[in-house]
Formats: C-alpha cells, structure tokens, sequence
C-alpha cells in the first residue's frame, strides 16, 4: 500500500523553482487501479517517478508497505524497483539490440535468477501476454503491440506488486489499445497488482477503479469507478 | 551470458563507430609499437656499435692512461718498429730485440746489442702494446672485488708488426700487421671472446695459461688460409692455432687470441718505457652486478684507478655519432612525441565518442535503472563493450605495428655509426689503418626493428587503457545520470 504524505516536487528550471506536485496526500490501497489524467506537464509523470522510486520528493513522506522511500539509500530503492515495481512506458523502452526473450529476462538480472529460472520465468511472462511463439524476435521486427506486450511482460516476469504504466496506450492504434488494457485488466485482476496508469485517454481510465486528474501538481480523485 | 549476449549485440548494433574507436586506437598502438619495434633495432644496433668497442656485457672499461709524447712514437709510428730477423722455432724471444736504425749510408738497418746488420732480405717483427699505458693486472683483482662488480677480466692489446724488406734494395718493405689479444683463458662472462661463438676447434681452458695456442677469428683466419692445427708465429714464435671464433657482425674483433701470460711475456715496451710489459694488461672488462650500479662501479673504479681511464658504456653511447645516431635521436625525440600525439587523439576520439554514446543510450540506461539495474552493472556494460573495443584496437594495433617494423626493415639504409678514439676499438683502428691514425672509427651496421614481447604487451595495454579510459568517460556520465532525468529524455 502506498501512502503519499504532504508530497511536493520542485524542479529547477535556471533561477526558477518550479513545483511539479503540491502537498499531495494519497492513499494507494493493495491490488486497486488508480488511473491519472491531466493535462501535459501538470506532473502525472513526475508522480509516477515518485510512486516508482525513480525520483525523491522535495518534501512529505512516500511510503511503500510501511517503508519511508525517502530514507532508503540509493541502492535500496534500486533493490526496491527490481523486486516490487514493473513499470511500462509508452515508448516501450525494449533494447533494440536484444530479442524479446532477452527484454523480458534483463529484468530478472538484478534478482539473480539462475539461469534456468530466467528461461523458465520468461517463457511463462511472454505466454501470459501472448507471445510465446515471438521469444527471439528483435523489437523491430515487432508491432507497436506486440512490443507493448513485451514490456508488459518484462514488468511482470519479476512477480511485483506494483505496476506503474505511464501512458501504454499512447502510442498504439485504437484496436492495438483495447488489446492492450484488456490484458492489463486482466493481468492486474489475476495477479492481484497495485496498478497505477497514467493516460490521457478517459476511456482508459474509466476502467479503472479510481480516477485521479492532476491539475497545476494538484491531485483530485474524480471517479469512483465500478471496478472497484 | 547475457552481459556477452549484450555486448556483443550492442557492439554489432554500433559496428561502424567501434570500428572507428578500435581502429583509432590501432592506428595509435600501430604507431607506437612501429617506433618501438625501430628504437629497438637502433639500440639493438647501438649495441652492436658498443659490442664492437667493448665487448658484450661489459658495462665499463679501464684503460691506462696516454703515454707520454717520447712513448707514442713507437705506438703511433710503424717506423720505429723493430723485432728479429726472422722467424724461429724459439720460445723465449730477446728481451727489448734489435732495433731498426738508419745506416750511415741511408738504408735500413738492424741493431742488437751494437751489432748492426742490412734490413735487405730480413723481416723485422715486434709485438707491442698500442698508445696506452699499461695497468698492472693485480688491479683486475682488485676492480673484481669491488661492491657491485660482477665480473673484471684483464686483456692485452696488442699489435704484431713486421716489416719485410726485399733482398733487391731497390724493392719497397712489406708491412704486416695483425691485432693480438692476450686473454684470460678461464671462462669469464666479459671481454672480448666473451660474445664469440666457436666455428671450429675450441676455445682457451685453463690448462692453456701457458701454452703455445692461440684462436684465430674467422675473417682473419680465411683471409690468410689459416685453420684448426695450423701455425701462426707471433714475434718470432710459433703458436698452434686450436680454434676459429667468430665474432658478432657489426664488431672488429682482434684477429688473434693467445692466451694473458704468453701475450705478457712476447710483448715489449720502448726502450724508453724500458722493461717488458711483465704482468701488465692494457685494458679492463668490467660488467656490473645490475645496469643501476653502473654509475656507481664506475665511481669506484675511478676512486681505485685515478690515473686511468674510466669508460661507462653509457657515455660511450652518447659519444656514437653518424645517421645511427641520426636514427636513434629519431626514434626517440620525434617517434616517441608523434606517437604520444597519436595515442591522445585516439583516446581522445574514443572518449568522445563513447560519451556521445552514452548520451544516446541515456534512455536505455534510464530505464534498466528503473528495470533495477545497479549502477554499477550498467558501467560494467559500458567498460565491456570499451574494452573489446580495446582488445581489437590492440590486435589490428599489433598488426599495423608489424606491419610498419616490415616496411622500415625493407626501407631504411643502412646505418653508418662514427665512434671516438679513446676505445679499444680505436686501438685496433691503429693496426688497420696501418698504424697511422688514431681517427674515428665507423661502424656500418643494419636497422633491424624487432618487435618483442614487451613491446606487443606495451600495445596491448595501451589499447586497454585507452579503451577502459574512454568507457570511464562514459561510466561517469552513467553514474551521474538519474533515472527520471534519462526516462524523461524519452517522453
């Protein structure tokens, strides 16, 4: 569970001190979808660095399961992100140089994962999003779906508990995207994840259980969804 | 596996600018090794050039001091040469012989113990001592028991001149001159049979001390039909030569060997000088324990030997001049700069584009951070894929360097070395040039680059440094980079 208390993030932009988020307080429960509008640069993004201890906020307290973030040394959050956080990015981030097989597994690097459990973990995560009969194609040799799917199984073969998805949808075709939440959806409903998505799509977020808009680093819960 | 699988990936991905890292490093390590390879044949010749003045693995010599003016006309002047009147079968020559004088009626004469005869028909021969002043040989003892002397052995110098005058006065006098070297005849690590391998017979052993044998060099040897069991006369006495040596290209060996105490015994000093040479030697050998004493043998030696002098090879080598050293101020002034200018621009290439790399790759390495990948592990990434870089610069390095040491040995003339007088060497310089110059003395010897191990490793490591200097670059730019900071690059 994840629990956002009194959160700014400034940035320095030159002389300037710019605030991405304000004072934000959020609760995340355990296995709940939170999806996140707003409009560009209003700190969507800088909120889900924060949420993936990508980034350290200016001030306030994140807290994972009880763990304060902000007083984890950097090699602790890197432990953190390797073992509890999947995120998925809306350029893919695959490897260009590396098969799909091999994306998936270079998130099982930092685990130690022997090698055997490598191949057998992966093959599991490429089946799941339906994939398993693409293993040793490069990206480019993939469609913009198939490669999304790819890194939602490189987010998922690690077992987290969270995902953090930053727009996966935003560059794919209006079929492409159905496929892809669907799967979503369905991944997050089997496996019980804390989902938080970033999109500007309502119709995406409308699926989610809980819909937040964030406005000038303001966060506002808007929707109760039905999935909740 | 996959940090090779990556590797090697990556590196195919990015083939054309590692081939442009890889071969900037090996155009850098070619260059060095090629100038290595050549400084090593121009010190390899030097050596030569040294060898031939001293001997090999002689790191000082000592040799007397000039004689004063009235002793250098017999050394310098063939005119005041004089010796018996024909060869025998005698071992014990007259002590000081007869002289050579100017009869009354202008032609050559012959003296001994006031009795004076016609040179017509008679062949005048003597064995002297060149220039130098002789040391005695207990200080070849005492030098060998210096701190820091490996090994001191005391060698003879001398020269066999006869004159022969034909029975018709009207003819001209024949002169003859061969170099002699008097030598230890124990196995000793310098001097000058200490580089010489034996063509045929044998060398010196210590039953031979004094004994009627001598060893001829091979050039001497051919040049006068002599061999194994055949007999070389030596101011009146007849020595039985054992053996045929043959001596390293570039050197001028002495053209007879015959061993200290005979060589003591048969060689005479001017009348002015008086007395025979005794238990004299002319010149030193010394090898010090290890190249760092050098200095300090030489300190004491001249502390020891304050009337002598005192030669480090060292200062010999500076004394070298000619396209030789031409060839080694080359190799080591302008090589060695265009070299290092070539290995800064190199790396400096290889760094910058590493980093530029880096720089493009910054949303990769954002987001194996974000996947959980150590900072650490990503720099290793980066230091593997430099170093293989590295590791093919120093192949195709070594080869360029190969391939440059081939083209300076087809190319390069041969070098001329120029050396001073103040040497053995130049003391046979006397003999050859009939005994009337003492002039420098050249050396023609062949630019041989080799290029050895060390010098394949030097380009190895260096090609392994410029590559791990370059992926240290791109290192401090990962570690610097923070993964938000990479992933919003993407966005």
């Amino acid at each position: 569970m994840y629990k956002l208390t009194g959160v700014t993030k400034l940035y320095q932009k030159g002389r300037r001190t710019v605030p991405a988020i304000t004072g934000l307080d959020l609760v995340i429960g355990d296995g709940e979808w939170l999806a996140v509008q707003g409009r560009t640069g209003h700190g969507k993004s800088t909120l889900l660095n924060l949420l993936g201890a990508l980034d350290r906020p200016t001030e306030g307290k994140i807290e994972l399961d009880g763990t304060d973030l902000g007083a984890l040394r950097e090699h602790q959050l890197t432990g953190l992100r390797a073992s509890k956080i999947g995120f998925i990015f809306q350029t893919f981030n695959l490897i260009p140089t590396l098969s799909a097989a091999e994306n998936v597994e270079a998130a099982l690097i930092p685990l130690g994962v022997s090698r055997a459990g490598q191949r057998r973990r992966t093959a599991g995560a490429l089946d799941a999003v339906g994939l398993g009969n693409r293993a040793a194609h490069l990206p480019s040799e993939l469609s913009g779906g198939q490669q999304q799917r790819v890194a939602i199984a490189r987010a998922l073969v690690k077992g987290p508990t969270v995902v953090l998805a930053d727009e996966p949808t935003g560059n794919l075709d209006e079929d492409t995207r159905d496929g892809i939440i669907a799967l979503l959806e369905k991944l997050w409903r089997e496996r019980g994840l804390t989902l938080v998505l970033v999109t500007h799509d309502t119709s995406i977020a409308c699926r989610a259980q809980r819909v937040g808009v964030m406005n000038n680093g303001h966060l506002t819960i808007r929707q109760d969804s039905p999935n909740r | 596996m996959f940090f090779l699988t990556y590797l090697r990936r990556e590196l195919r991905r990015r083939m054309r600018q590692a081939i442009v890292i890889a071969l900037g490093l090996a155009l850098g390590v070619g260059l060095v090794v090629t100038v290595a390879a050549a400084s090593a044949g121009v010190n390899k010749a030097q050596s030569g050039v040294l060898s031939a003045l001293y001997g090999v693995g002689t790191d000082i010599t000592v040799t007397g001091n000039t004689p004063p003016a009235h002793y250098s006309s017999c050394a310098r002047q063939p005119c005041s040469i004089g010796g018996g009147k024909q060869p025998s079968t005698s071992t014990q020559p007259s002590t000081n012989g007869p002289t050579l004088q100017i009869s009354p009626s202008g032609g050559a004469q012959i003296c001994d113990n006031g009795h004076c005869v016609n040179a017509a028909g008679h062949t005048y021969d003597r064995l002297v001592p060149p220039y130098q002043e002789p040391v005695s040989a207990s200080t070849v003892a005492a030098v060998a028991r210096l701190h820091d002397v490996a090994a001191a052995t005391g060698v003879l110098t001398l020269v066999d001149s006869a004159i022969t005058y034909p029975a018709n006065p009207a003819g001209s006098p024949q002169l003859a001159t061969f170099t002699v070297d008097g030598v230890a005849t124990g196995h000793t690590p310098v001097g000058p049979l200490a580089d010489a391998t034996v063509s045929s017979g044998r060398f010196f052993t210590a039953a031979d001390s004094h004994a009627g044998v001598a060893v001829v060099d091979s050039g001497y040897a051919a040049s006068n039909n002599l061999r194994v069991g055949s007999a070389i006369t030596i101011r009146q006495v007849r020595f039985t030569i054992i053996g045929i040596v043959t001596q390293p290209q570039s050197s001028s060996p002495p053209d007879v060997y015959i061993p200290l105490a005979r060589a003591q015994t048969l060689a005479t000093l001017t009348k002015d000088l008086g007395g025979s040479v005794g238990n004299s030697v002319n010149l030193i050998y010394v090898a010090a324990a290890s190249a760092a004493d050098i200095p300090a043998v030489q300190r004491e030696v001249s502390a020891l030997l304050p009337h002598d002098i005192v030669t480090a090879a060292g200062s010999l080598a500076s004394q070298v001049t000619g396209s030789l050293s031409d060839a080694a101020k080359l190799a080591s002034d302008l090589g060695r700069w265009v070299s290092v200018l070539v290995l800064i621009a190199a790396f400096a290439v290889a760094s910058l584009l590493t980093m530029a790399a880096v720089a493009r790759r910054s949303a990769e390495f954002g987001t194996l951070k974000a996947l959980g990948w150590r900072t650490r592990r990503i720099i290793a990434q980066v230091l593997g894929e430099s170093l293989a870089m590295g590791i093919a610069g120093a192949a195709a390095g070594t080869g360029l360097g190969f391939a440059g040491a081939a083209i300076i040995a087809t190319v390069a003339p041969t070098l001329s070395a120029t050396a001073p007088s103040s040497t053995i060497g130049s003391m046979q310089q006397v003999v050859q040039a009939g005994g009337t110059a003492l002039g420098n003395r050249a050396v023609v010897v062949p630019l041989s680059p080799s290029v050895t191990i060390g010098v394949i490793s030097l380009a190895v490591l260096l090609a392994v440094a410029g590559g791990l200097l370059a992926g240290a670059f791109g290192a401090w730019r990962i570690a610097r980079l923070r993964p938000a900071d990479a992933l919003a690059q993407v966005a």
